[in-house]
């Protein structure tokens, strides 16, 4: 690790302004440092300046709340409430229990009580060429992917490339069957919706999202989704990454499936938005299984698995049916 | 780990009683020698500084004025370092040396040279100035890359396969699996000119004091190697000082400065050994009704650039296979060597064997636990798989692949054994006047309980409490002990402790005797009083006070051929394991639920430390079993998981019920526990898995990929 100053700000203002000012070469944004840390521990960055966000509102983060509008509710959290805060707010259970499960199985305990909502959704690709300094990749700014003809069992099933990374976020699914936001400052914008936050990599290989330098997400919001639902499965129960997940936010009609929204994570390099499945499902009974089953098995349609991955072809209909079941108050398996 | 009420289990009414000790976590558990023994209850001796933090590993010592070491590595599989900038790197603030001796590697993580700088943060900056390029060549990465065709079978292997009514064509497969203790390894050497100490975290002090000579250039009278606690070791600390040890003794003495060298988790995995993948084939020929007849097993270990190591215990012994013809080569890759991981060849070996063996048992339609009844070598191993069926519910276990519903369970069972190495062990005990107590020997512990062990033995075989006793290792000034390996260390101490502790005793009662005009043989020391003729007279204290000189001496020792033989007593090392899996069949997830392991390792001298031996066995063979898998790059050669994120390993969400039953039936000597407790986890596992989906998975680990294709591979 190389010597580096710590900015607190004060604000999320102060916080871009550090940024941008000429202060520092390299100044890093740090929430709760999981993901910081771990790349300044494998020499992947060498800030010269944190900039911690985590006092930008005086210490605490404001508490979870429920806006009401005209028969719409909307929930705010602060850009720094913690992964544990979400698991366990009665009210996001409640009003968007896709979001409050995503939240509750990621990770472990340790990790949930210090990660914050933002780093959680800008945590950069779990890719082992990415993550190991031996491998100058694509993403830094090597000339090459090496999952192509290396070892990829972890990797994208979706996306043309030339980078086949899948994002790792839990809780990015959640929010886009949410209508998810995400507030900022310091740009020329004042939010941005989750749907538009990612670019896949032909856009761009050396990050994954959007932001400008300088950018800070100060909160974000996101529209009740009561009948919600997140399913992740994993290989290892502890101190993982999910194989594949899937979000699904349901409009009912008694059993009757009115409207669906589907996005699966960690099989494409950003949170992979599945309309067919959406639309496959819609008027299906969520009694009926083979119903379920069938449409459900769309989510493969346009895959392209690598030579490690195809498994996951099997298991994203799965997550996807056990999110439909969970949004619908049913237990699964 | 999974909260379970304390209960009892009751015995089946068949069983002797006073065979076998069930036990639920938390334990209540009860060994034969139960009420005799001072150890009933006694926890580990260094529990509450390990879980304080007072411990100090070798790790811990940062020393003032210290230089720290790292070592320069090839990073790809087959590599030639075209350019490095050595002056750039010299000319880094902090560095005082930087060495390259060779310019090419054959194995990503290969030492090539060293960096000495005064801290961390230097040594890293060198290292960048260094700026090191590499050409990377073609490797081999797996065996299947290297291997040869095994040889012709035999003529009486073919016609035992002529004659058999079925014939099973196998391959098994194990990938390498790395120590990842959480202490990685090194040393910190303080050589002050004319002496030197060495902090090494190392599972053997005396090995690694034979192996510094030179680097320290020193006599051995004039330096100590002290390793008071280790984190984890598993065999890959077996080598002496290791060429931390002796980089760290090299520069501290070059700079007359304390010298820490200890490798970095990457490093780690790349370069301080292994348990080698494995790939073992069968041909074996059985009979309708299970029984083998023989056939061919021929197996490849892959050793990475080391010569041989690559054994795979298949057959293992523990069954009769018939007319079996066995073989097995080393097979040399582009990858670190191997070092000995508990029981070497032996979790390999068994995964396939079980598995073979209840492969045949479903072509036959016959029950496992029938087929290893009939085929099992060992009468005592057939008694524990009769308890540990009860245990497990074996009755409750359904054809293969026939449950119905999404999670299917399946049963799945494996034995173990080990053996008894000699080795040679020196002992004292010294009895202080003001009546303290030391149990000294150079031995160490490097988890297993070996110091509480030490103390137990020297504590029951004087006559005073535990408490009493001071317990001295884990330096190699101390008479001999044994290094931590082969499950050696308790059973070659225990005789040499107790010949050690009762001498202590005779002389203190000879002396005590002389002061009180009374014949020796009328007294005794019995729970820390002095008994005449069976009546207290005075305490342990007391009698110390009176000792004419401030200390006596007992001594006692064991070798292969001499001493204390008397202590060595009966016992073996075998067990079994049964394993209760659930697979959710959607998915291919396996929650493993309980783990029943019933092992004996001779008279249980501390249960508590026997127990989480037993228990600590079944987690690292089930993280063998379910996730364990070092990763190579196939173009490049690097390690692709190179740390203890993406390098998975059981964490507590994926550990089940483990319940060890210590089994005591004709123990009475101390025995080997080290390492037969990890064998046959993996090979039950994968017994379980077929049980529940009905279709085996042959290579390790068991990941749902795998799980899903045979899955799909067993429906008609
Ligand atoms: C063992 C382990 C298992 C894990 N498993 C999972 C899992 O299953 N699912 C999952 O989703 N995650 C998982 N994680 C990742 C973890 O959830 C993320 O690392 C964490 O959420 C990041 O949050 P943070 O606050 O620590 O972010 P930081 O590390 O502080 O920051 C992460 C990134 O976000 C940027 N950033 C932070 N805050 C802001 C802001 N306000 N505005 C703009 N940029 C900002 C930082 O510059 C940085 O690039 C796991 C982590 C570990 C260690």
């Amino acid at each position: 690790m190389n010597r580096f100053t710590i900015a607190t700000a004060t604000s999320y203002d102060d916080a871009s302004a550090i940024v941008k000012s000429d202060r520092f070469a390299l100044p890093i944004l740090k929430a709760g440092g999981m993901d910081v840390v771990d790349h300044l521990k494998e020499g992947l960055w060498e800030p010269d300046a944190l900039v911690d966000v985590l006092r930008a509102e005086g210490g605490a983060a404001a508490p979870i709340q429920e806006h009401r509008e005209a028969g719409r509710s909307s929930i705010r959290l602060s850009a720094l409430t913690t992964l544990d805060e979400i698991a366990t707010s009665t009210l996001i259970q409640a009003r968007c229990p896709a979001l409050a499960q995503s939240a509750g199985s990621a990770a472990t305990p340790q990790v949930r009580n210090v990660a914050t909502a933002a780093g959680n959704l800008l945590q950069r690709p779990r890719c082992w060429y990415y993550r190991s300094k031996d491998f100058d990749c694509l993403k830094k700014g090597g000339d090459r992917c090496y999952a192509v003809q290396g070892l990829n069992r972890y990797h994208a099933i979706f996306g043309d490339g030339p980078c086949h990374i899948v994002h790792p976020s839990n809780l990015a699914p959640a929010l886009m069957v949410a209508g998810g936001v995400a507030h900022l400052t310091g740009g020329d914008r004042d939010s941005i919706p989750i749907a538009k936050l990612y670019h896949t990599p032909d856009r761009g290989v050396r990050d994954e999202h959007n932001l400008k330098p300088g950018e800070v997400v100060t909160a974000i919001t996101l529209n009740a989704a009561p009948n919600s639902g997140f399913y992740a499965i994993k290989e290892k129960q502890s101190f993982d990454w999910p194989l594949v997940m899937a979000a699904v936010a349901l409009e009912l009609d008694g059993t009757r499936i009115a409207n669906a929204r589907v996005c699966a994570g960690a099989v494409a390099p950003v949170p992979w938005m599945l309309p067919a499945v959406g639309q496959a499902l819609r008027d299906v009974s969520i009694d009926d299984d083979a119903g379920l089953k069938a449409a459900c098995a769309r989510a493969t349609q346009g895959a392209a698995p690598m030579s490690d991955n195809a498994y996951k072809l099997k298991l994203l209909p799965v997550a996807i049916r056990r999110a439909v079941l969970k949004a619908a108050g049913k237990e699964v398996e | 780990m999974p909260e379970t009420p304390a209960r009892a289990i009751t015995a089946p009414d068949d069983a002797d009683t006073q065979s076998h000790t069930p036990t639920h976590m938390p334990t209540t558990n009860r060994p034969i020698n139960m009420g005799k023994t001072v150890a009933d209850q006694a926890s580990r001796l260094d529990g509450i500084a390990k879980v304080t933090g007072r411990a100090m590993y070798a790790r811990d010592y940062y020393m003032d004025n210290s230089l720290f070491v790292a070592f320069i590595r090839c990073p790809v599989g087959v590599g030639r370092m075209v350019s490095a900038d050595e002056d750039a790197a010299r000319a880094t603030p902090g560095v005082v040396e930087v060495t390259i001796d060779r310019r090419e590697g054959t194995y990503a993580g290969q030492p090539v040279g060293r960096i000495a700088a005064e801290s961390k943060t230097a040594l890293r900056r060198a290292m960048r100035a260094l700026n090191a390029r590499w050409d990377a060549g073609e490797c081999k990465t797996e065996i299947e890359h290297v291997m040869m065709p095994p040889p012709e079978t035999s003529e009486a292997a073919q016609r035992a396969l002529a004659g058999a009514d079925h014939v099973l064509e196998a391959v098994y497969s194990t990938p390498v699996q790395t120590h990842s203790p959480l202490e990685t390894h090194g040393a910190v050497v303080d050589h002050r000119g004319d002496r030197a100490i060495v902090y090494s975290s190392t599972q053997g002090v005396q090995a690694a004091a034979d192996g510094l000579e030179d680097a320290l250039a020193l006599k051995r009278s004039q330096y100590e190697v002290r390793c008071e606690y280790i984190g984890g070791g598993f065999g890959s600390k077996l080598n002496g000082a290791g060429r931390e040890g002796i980089a760290a003794g090299e520069v501290s003495r070059a700079h007359g400065r304390p010298a820490s060298c200890f490798t970095d988790r990457d490093e780690d995995h790349l370069d301080t050994g292994n348990r080698p993948s494995s790939r073992t084939s069968v041909r074996v020929g059985f009979n309708n009704d299970g029984t083998i007849v023989g056939g061919h097993i021929h197996s490849w270990g892959g050793v990475g650039v080391a010569r041989g190591g690559g054994g795979v215990d298949c057959p293992s012994g523990h069954y009769n296979l018939g007319q079996m013809q066995a073989g097995n080569e080393s097979v040399q890759l582009n990858a670190g060597a191997p070092r000995p991981f508990r029981a070497p060849g032996w979790p390999q070996g068994k995964f396939a064997e079980e598995l073979m063996v209840d492969e045949i048992a479903a072509i036959c339609g016959a029950d496992p636990l029938a087929i290893r009844l009939r085929m099992e070598t060992s009468e005592a191993r057939k008694e524990m798989y009769q308890l540990g069926a009860k245990l497990i519910d074996w009755n409750s276990r359904t054809a293969n692949g026939s449950g119905r519903g999404v999670t299917k369970r399946g049963l799945g069972m494996g034995g173990t054994s080990w053996r008894r190495f000699p080795a040679r062990a020196e002992a004292e005990v010294v009895i202080h006047r003001d009546g303290s107590v030391v149990a000294k020997t150079g031995t160490q512990d490097i988890g297993t309980g070996m110091r509480t062990v030490a103390g137990v033995l020297c504590a029951e075989h004087l006559g005073v409490p535990l408490d009493h006793v001071d317990v001295a290792i884990g330096r190699s000034t101390l008479p001999i002990g044994p290094g931590s390996g082969g499950s050696m260390t308790s059973h070659n101490v225990a005789p040499a402790m107790i010949a050690a502790a009762e001498d202590a005793k005779a002389k203190l009662l000879d002396a005590l005797a002389d002061t009180l005009g009374e014949p020796a043989r009328d007294l005794d020391l019995v729970d820390g009083r002095i008994l005449q003729r069976g009546e207290p007279v005075m305490d342990f204290a007391q009698a110390c006070a009176k000792l004419p000189r401030e200390q006596i001496t007992g001594r006692g020792e064991f070798s292969r051929n001499g001493g204390a033989q008397q202590h060595l007593g009966e016992g073996t090392s075998d067990g079994v394991q049964f394993v209760d899996l659930s697979v959710d069949t959607e998915t291919g997830v396996i929650k493993v639920n309980r783990v029943i392991a019933i092992q004996a390792c001779g008279r249980v001298v501390c249960r508590k430390t026997a127990e989480s031996q037993i228990i600590g066995g079944v987690i690292q063979g089930l993280s063998y079993a379910l996730f364990e898998h070092k990763m190579l790059d196939r173009n490049t050669g690097s390690m692709v998981n190179a740390n203890l994120e993406q390098y998975k390993i059981l964490g507590t969400d994926d550990t089940p019920l483990i319940e060890p039953v210590l089994w005591t039936k004709g123990q009475t000597g101390v025995r080997s526990l080290g390492e037969p407790p990890t064998i046959p986890t993996a090979g039950a596992t994968a017994c379980a898995l077929l049980n529940a989906i009905g279709a085996p998975v042959r290579h390790l680990p068991l990941t749902p990929d795998k799980v899903l294709d045979a899955i799909e591979e067993a429906q008609p």
